[in-house]
C-alpha cells in the first residue's frame, strides 16, 4: 500500500509538470469558498472577542444593576457602594423640542453623575470634558447629543432645546459613547444631561417609565470574572427582593453576542454553500482534466498499472492542488478582517479585536479539503475504470459505470464530514440542520430538474427555426454543460431568491402593512392627574379616529409557582420574560385582541385576592396554569397573584397588549402612569404632536411611523450584508459556468467552423448560441425561483408565522438577471469561437 | 445533352475565361505569414472548370492542393487574382456572403470527415438543409443517408460509426442541398481500399446523375484519370493539365 502511494506520488509529480492551465477554475472555486468561510469566521471572532474583552466598557462597569421606576434605597446603595465605585444613571425616553426651528423629536435621555464613565471615554465635538459640557453655566444646563438629533431638529451647537420643562443649551455632539452597545434598540438620538438637570426637567415622576442604572467598578484586585461572579452571588443573597436586573462583565451584551453569533453562523453556512457550489466546478475540472488524460490512463493500463495506482496517482495531483487552493483561500480569508477594519472599522458599533484567529481558519481549511474530496473522488474513481481499449474510442461512449462501492462510500463520508462540521460545531443546531436540509434538498431538486430539462430537450419536437433547434439540441448533447450549470448557478440563485423574498416580505410588513394596522402614536408617561385632560385634548384634534388608554407599570417576575426565576429552567422562546422588567397593567375587562385559552375572566366588580391573566405562550413555557402563583416585583414590593386564566394574544394588531394583566385592586393604588394609543389621519400627526408637547412637556410621544423606520433601516442594513454574502455563492456559480464554457470551448470552435463550412453565417451561429444560453439561463432561473420561493414561503409562514406576500418584481428581476448573466458570460466565452478562421481548424484535424 | 457538350468544349479550351465555366480562377496568389516569414502557397493559378465537369487535382504533398480547395470553398481568401464561382465574384463577398454562397452552391467533403461529433448522423446531414430553410430537412436527410446506404444508422453518433460510414455521412451532408459544385479533399485518404472505392462510386454516381461540377483532390492516379481532366500542381503552380479517360460507371455495383 505505502509503496503504491510512493509510486503514485512520483508519477503524479511528473504529470503535474504539464502545467495547471485546466485548474484555474478548480483553484478559484476552492479559494473563493474557503476565503468566504475563513473571512466570516475571522470577523465574527474579532467581534465576539472584542465583546468579551471589552465587557466592562460595554457594560459601563464590572457589574450593572437596572431598576425600573425607582432608585435604589439607601440601604441598597450602601451595600453596593461598599468598597466599590458606583455611578448612577437614569435613562428614559422623552421629547426634545427646538424653539428656534419648532421641530421636536423623541430622544433617549440619559443622566450622568461625576463618576461616569467608569470605563472608556466619552468623546465630544467640540472637544470638551463631559462634566463641563453638561454643567450649569450662566443659569443654564448644557446637553451633549448624538449627531442625528441635529438633523431631526435642524439644530446646531449653541441652540436652546426644551426637554420636559427645562431649557438647556446644546453644547456638544457625542462622537463616542463607550457603553452604547449595551443600551439596546434606540428609537431616538441619545441626549446626555447631568443629574441636577434631570431633576429639573420634571420628567421623573411617580410611575414614569424611567430606568435607573447602577454601574459598579470593583477594586482593582477584584476585577476577575470569578471575583465579580462571587460578588454578584453575595448581592443576590443579601438583597433578594431588590428586583433589579443584574449583568456582569463576563457577558456584557448577551443579545448582541447572540446576534453576532447567529449572523456569523448564517453567513458561514452561506459560505459553505458557495464552497459546495464551487465543488461542482471542482468536479468538472477534475473530470475534464481526466478526460484529457484518457490516453495516458489507457496507456498506463496497457503497461499493466492497476486501477488503484491510477486512482492514487490522480488523487495525489488533485489534493496537492486542493491544498494550494485552500491555502490561498486561507490567506485571503485571514486578510478580510483587516480589510474590514480599514474600510468599515469606524462604522462597527461594537468593540473589535482584529487578529489572526486559528479556530476559524482551521475550520475553513477542513471545509475546503472535504469539499475537494467529496467532489473529486467520484470522477477519479470513474477514471480508474477507463479500459485500455479506450485508446480507440471517444467522447460518445464514456465509461458510464458507477464507481465501485468504496469510492461511493468515501464520497459519502466526505459529505457527511461537511455536514457534521456545519451542524456539530454550533449551538444553534436546529437552524444549521434546517439550512443543510434546505441546501441539500435544493441540490437534489436542481439536479433532478437538470436531468428532466435535458430529457425534455431531447424529446422536444424538431422546431422549424434551425438556430433554435440547434440550441435545444446543444442542451442535451453528450458532454453538454447543462447539468452542472443548472446545479451551480441554480443553487446560488435559489439562495439569492430566498434571501431577497424573505427580506422583501419583512420590509413589506414593517414599512407597508404594520403602519396600516398600527396606531399612529404611542403616548407614554401620562400622569394620573394629566390623563383626563390629555384625552380631551387628543379627542378635540381633527382626524383622530381612535383613542385608547391603559394604566401601565413595570414589574419583574421574581417567582413562578414557588420557584425563584433565577432557578427556573425554561425553553429559549420565553427566556426573555424572565430577564429584566416587563410592562404590566390591570383591567376589569379582558383586553381587545385576546382570546381566553384556559380559565375564566374575573367579574367586572371583582375585589378579592389579586389575580393575574398570563399569556398562553408564557404559561406553556413556564409550565404553569390557572391556580398557580406568580410573584412580580413592582417598585421594590413583591406582589403575589394567582393565575386566573391564560390568553392567546394577537400581536400583529400592534395595539396595547400585555403578557401580564392583573385584577384591579392593589395595583390601582400603586403609583403609575398611563399609556395611550391614537389612530389618526397621517396629515394631522405633526399638529397633534405639537400640541401635546406644548401642553404636556413630560409626555413622550412615539410616532409609530418613525419607530418603524428606525427598525426598517436596521433590517435593511442587515439584509444588505446577507445579500452581499449570498452573492459569493452566485460568484461561485458564475465561476463554474465560466469553467464549463472554457471546457467546452474547443468543441464550440470546431462546431462553429463546421457550421460555417456548411454555409451558416456568423449571425446565425451567434443566434443559435444566444438561444442556447437564454434557454439555459431562463430555465435555471425559473427552477431556482421556484425553489427559492418555496424556501422563503416556508420561512415566512412556518418559521416566522407571518403573512406571505408574493413579490413578483423580485422574482422577475432575478430571472431576467440570471438569464442576462448567462447570455453575457456565454457569449463572452464564445465570441472567439465565432470569429475563428475556418482553414486552420479544418487543417488541424 | 448541352451540359455534356459544354463540359467537353471547356476541357479543350482550358485556361481561358468561358461563359459556361462554373469555376474561374485568374492568376490566384496566396501568401500566408508563418514563423519563418511569409510563405507563397499559391503562386499564380488560373483555371476554368465547366459546368458538369469533373476535375482531378493531383500533385506532391505540400504543393497547395488543399489550400486551393479552401480558396474555391471561400474558406481561405486569395491574396491577389480573381475567383469566380457560379457567376459570383468572391472578392466582392464578405465572410457571411461566402457562407451564404456555400449554402446555395457548394458541397465539401474532407479527408477527415469533419462531422460534428455531438450530432447524430441524421442531424449532421440535416444541418445544411435546415440552414437553407428546406421544407422537410430531416426527411430529406434521411433520404440522402438511405441513398449512401446508411438508412439504418440515422441516430448513431459519428463516434459510433466506422471511418467509411462517417465519410458516407459527410458525403450525404455535402450533396443533400443539391449543390452545383462538389469539392472533395482526398475523401478516401483515411479509408481502406474497398471502403474508399464505395465512396468514389457514390461521388461519381452523383456527379453523373445530377450533373454536379466536381473538383476532386486525390493521390490515386487511377482515380484522377477517371475525371474529365487532371490538373497537376507543383509548388503552388499549375504544372500541367491533361485530359482524363473519364469513368466507366459500373452501373450494377453502385449504391450499397
Ligand atoms: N496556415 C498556414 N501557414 C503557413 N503555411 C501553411 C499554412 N497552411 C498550409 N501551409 C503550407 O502551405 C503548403 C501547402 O499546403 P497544402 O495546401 O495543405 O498542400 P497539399 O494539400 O497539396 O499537401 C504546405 O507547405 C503547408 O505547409
Ligand atoms: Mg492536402
Amino acid at each position: 500500500m505505502a509503496r503504491s502511494w510512493t509510486l503514485a506520488t512520483s508519477y503524479a509529480r511528473r504529470e503535474l509538470r504539464g502545467g495547471l492551465a485546466g485548474f484555474r477554475v478548480f483553484l478559484a472555486c476552492l479559494t473563493l469558498g474557503v476565503a468566504a468561510i475563513a473571512g466570516v469566521g475571522s470577523v465574527s471572532s474579532a467581534l465576539v472577542e472584542g465583546l468579551s474583552q471589552e465587557g466592562q466598557t460595554i457594560l459601563g462597569g464590572d457589574v450593572a444593576l437596572r431598576l425600573a421606576h425607582r432608585e435604589a434605597t439607601p440601604e441598597e446603595f450602601a451595600y453596593i457602594s461598599q468598597g466599590t465605585r458606583v455611578t448612577k444613571n437614569a435613562e428614559m425616553r422623552a421629547m426634545a423640542q427646538a424653539p428656534r426651528t419648532d421641530e421636536r423629536t423623541l430622544i433617549e435621555l440619559k443622566s450622568v453623575d461625576g463618576l461616569y464613565p467608569l470605563y472608556g471615554d466619552v468623546t465630544l465635538n467640540p472637544q470638551m470634558d463631559l462634566a463641563d459640557a453638561l454643567a450649569k453655566k450662566e443659569g443654564r444646563f448644557g446637553v451633549a447629543v448624538e449627531p442625528n438629533l441635529m438633523d431631526r431638529l435642524n439644530a446646531q451647537v449653541g441652540d436652546i432645546l426644551k426637554i420636559g420643562e427645562l431649557d438647556v443649551e446644546l453644547r456638544a455632539v457625542i462622537e463616542h459613547e463607550p457603553d452604547r452597545v449595551g443600551g439596546g434598540l434606540a428609537l431616538g438620538p441619545r441626549v446626555f444631561v447631568n443629574d441636577a438637570a434631570m431633576a429639573e426637567t420634571g420628567l421623573i415622576r411617580q410611575g414614569s417609565l424611567v430606568q435607573f442604572f447602577y454601574r459598579i467598578q470593583m477594586p482593582e484586585d477584584a476585577r476577575t470574572n470569578g471575583a465579580v461572579a462571587a460578588w454578584v452571588d453575595d448581592l443576590r443573597e443579601a438583597l433578594p427582593d431588590a428586583g433589579w436586573r443584574i449583568q456582569d462583565r463576563s457577558d456584557s451584551a448577551p443579545s448582541v453576542r447572540r446576534f453576532v453569533e447567529r449572523v456569523a453562523l448564517f453567513l458561514s453556512l452561506v459560505g459553505l454553500t458557495a464552497l459546495v457550489v464551487g465543488g461542482v466546478g471542482v468536479g468538472n475540472a477534475v473530470n475534464s482534466y481526466l478526460e484529457g488524460k484518457r490516453e495516458v490512463i489507457a496507456t498506463f493500463k496497457c503497461l499493466g498499472a492497476p486501477g488503484t495506482l491510477i486512482f492514487q496517482m490522480y488523487l495525489v495531483q488533485v489534493m496537492a492542488l486542493a491544498i494550494v487552493g485552500v491555502v490561498l483561500g486561507l490567506l485571503l480569508g485571514s486578510i478580510i478582517p483587516f480589510v474590514v477594519q480599514q474600510v468599515a472599522g469606524d462604522m462597527i458599533p461594537i468593540p473589535t479585536r482584529f487578529a489572526l484567529y486559528m479556530g476559524p481558519l482551521v475550520l475553513a481549511g477542513a471545509y475546503g479539503l472535504l469539499t475537494a474530496l467529496a467532489f473529486a473522488i467520484w470522477p477519479l474513481a470513474r477514471a480508474r475504470e477507463i479500459p485500455a481499449s479506450s485508446l480507440f474510442r471517444d467522447l460518445i461512449t464514456p465509461t458510464r459505470r458507477w464507481p465501485r462501492v468504496p469510492y461511493i462510500l468515501a464520497t459519502g463520508f466526505s459529505l457527511l464530514g461537511l455536514v457534521g462540521l456545519a451542524v456539530g460545531l454550533t449551538e444553534e443546531r436546529l437552524f444549521a440542520i434546517w439550512f443543510v436540509v434546505g441546501a441539500a434538498a435544493s441540490f437534489v431538486i436542481l439536479r433532478l430538474t437538470a436531468v428532466g430539462f435535458m430529457a425534455l430537450a431531447k424529446r422536444a419536437p424538431r422546431i422549424r427555426v434551425p438556430e433554435l433547434r440547434l440550441a435545444i439540441a446543444n442542451l442535451h448533447r453528450p458532454g453538454a454543460a447543462t447539468s452542472s450549470v443548472v446545479l451551480s448557478l441554480g443553487l446560488g440563485l435559489t439562495l439569492l431568491v430566498a434571501v431577497s423574498l424573505i427580506d422583501g416580505n419583512i420590509s413589506q410588513q414593517v414599512s407597508d402593512e404594520l403602519p396600516d394596522r398600527a396606531p399612529s402614536f404611542f403616548f407614554v408617561d401620562i400622569g394620573p392627574d394629566q390623563v383626563d385632560g390629555f384625552e380631551a385634548l387628543v379627542r378635540a384634534v381633527d382626524g383622530v379616529h381612535e383613542f385608547n388608554r391603559v394604566p401601565m407599570l413595570r414589574g419583574k417576575i421574581t417567582d413562578v409557582a414557588g420557584t425563584a426565576s433565577e432557578n427556573l429552567s425554561v425553553p429559549p422562546n420565553v427566556k426573555w420574560a424572565l430577564q429584566g422588567d416587563r410592562g404590566i397593567t390591570y383591567s376589569r375587562e379582558m383586553p381587545e385582541g385576546s382570546t381566553l385559552v384556559r380559565g375564566d375572566w374575573w367579574p367586572q366588580d371583582y375585589s378579592g385576592k389579586m389575580l393575574v391573566s398570563l399569556s398562553e405562550e408564557l404559561a406553556a413555557g413556564f409550565g404553569v396554569g390557572p391556580g398557580d402563583e406568580i410573584t412580580v416585583n413592582v417598585l421594590g414590593r413583591n406582589l403575589t397573584a394567582e393565575i386566573a386564566n391564560t390568553r392567546e394574544i394577537d400581536w400583529t394588531t400592534v395595539g396595547i397588549n400585555f403578557v401580564l394583566v392583573f385584577s384591579p385592586g392593589v395595583l390601582e393604588s400603586a403609583p403609575h402612569t398611563f399609556l395611550a394609543t391614537v389612530s389618526m389621519d397621517a396629515g394631522e400627526e405633526a399638529a397633534l404632536q405639537r400640541s401635546v408637547t406644548r401642553a404636556y412637556p413630560n409626555i413622550t410621544s412615539v410616532r409609530v411611523k418613525e419607530a418603524l423606520e428606525a427598525v426598517n433601516s436596521m433590517v435593511e442594513d442587515f439584509a444588505l450584508a446577507v445579500r452581499a454574502i449570498s452573492m459569493v455563492t452566485l460568484v461561485a456559480g458564475v465561476l463554474v459556468l465560466g469553467g464549463a464554457m472554457a471546457a467546452g470551448h474547443r468543441r464550440r470552435v470546431y462546431d462553429a467552423v463546421v457550421l460555417k463550412v456548411l454555409g451558416a453565417t456568423r449571425g446565425r451561429v451567434l443566434t443559435a448560441y444566444l438561444y442556447e444560453y437564454a434557454l439555459l439561463g431562463f430555465g435555471t432561473a425559473i427552477i431556482a425561483s421556484a425553489a427559492g420561493g418555496l424556501v422563503a414561503w416556508l420561512v415566512i409562514t412556518q418559521v416566522m408565522d407571518a403573512r406571505w406576500t408574493f413579490l413578483p418584481g423580485t422574482l422577475v428581476a432575478t430571472v431576467v438577471g440570471a438569464a442576462v448573466l448567462t447570455i453575457v458570460l456565454g457569449l463572452a466565452g464564445t465570441w472567439q469561437a465565432l470569429s475563428a478562421k475556418a482553414a486552420p481548424v479544418l487543417r488541424a484535424e | 445533352m448541352n451540359v455534356d457538350h459544354a463540359a467537353t468544349s471547356s476541357s479543350l479550351s482550358s485556361g481561358s475565361a468561358s461563359q459556361d465555366a462554373v469555376v474561374q480562377l485568374q492568376d490566384v496568389h496566396l501568401t500566408l505569414p508563418s514563423d519563418a516569414g511569409d510563405v507563397n502557397i499559391l503562386r499564380g493559378i488560373s483555371l476554368d472548370v465547366a459546368k458538369g465537369e469533373a476535375v482531378g487535382l493531383v500533385g506532391p504533398s505540400g504543393s497547395g492542393k488543399s489550400t486551393l480547395l479552401m480558396v474555391l470553398a471561400g474558406l481561405e481568401r486569395q491574396s491577389s487574382g480573381s475567383v469566380h464561382l457560379a457567376g459570383a465574384d468572391f472578392s466582392k463577398l464578405n465572410e457571411d456572403g461566402l457562407a451564404k454562397f456555400r449554402l446555395a452552391h457548394v458541397g465539401i467533403v474532407f479527408q477527415s470527415f469533419h462531422l460534428v461529433p455531438t450530432m447524430t448522423a441524421l442531424e449532421n446531414v440535416a444541418v445544411p438543409l435546415e440552414l437553407a430553410g428546406h421544407a422537410d430537412p430531416f426527411g430529406k436527410a434521411a433520404e440522402e443517408l438511405e441513398h449512401v446506404g446508411l438508412g439504418h444508422r440515422l441516430s448513431h453518433y459519428p463516434g459510433q460509426l466506422s471511418g467509411g460510414e462517417q465519410q458516407r455521412v459527410a458525403l450525404a451532408r455535402a450533396v443533400a442541398g443539391d449543390p452545383e459544385i462538389l469539392l472533395a479533399d482526398e475523401p478516401t485518404g483515411n479509408l481502406d481500399g474497398t471502403t474508399g472505392e464505395q465512396i468514389i462510386d457514390l461521388m461519381f454516381d452523383l456527379h453523373k446523375r445530377r450533373g454536379t461540377t466536381m473538383v476532386l483532390i486525390t493521390h490515386d492516379a487511377d482515380l484522377a484519370q477517371a475525371c474529365d481532366r487532371v490538373v497537376r500542381l507543383r509548388d503552388g503552380q499549375v504544372e500541367n493539365i491533361a485530359p482524363g479517360t473519364g469513368r466507366v460507371m459500373p452501373q450494377d455495383k453502385v449504391t450499397g
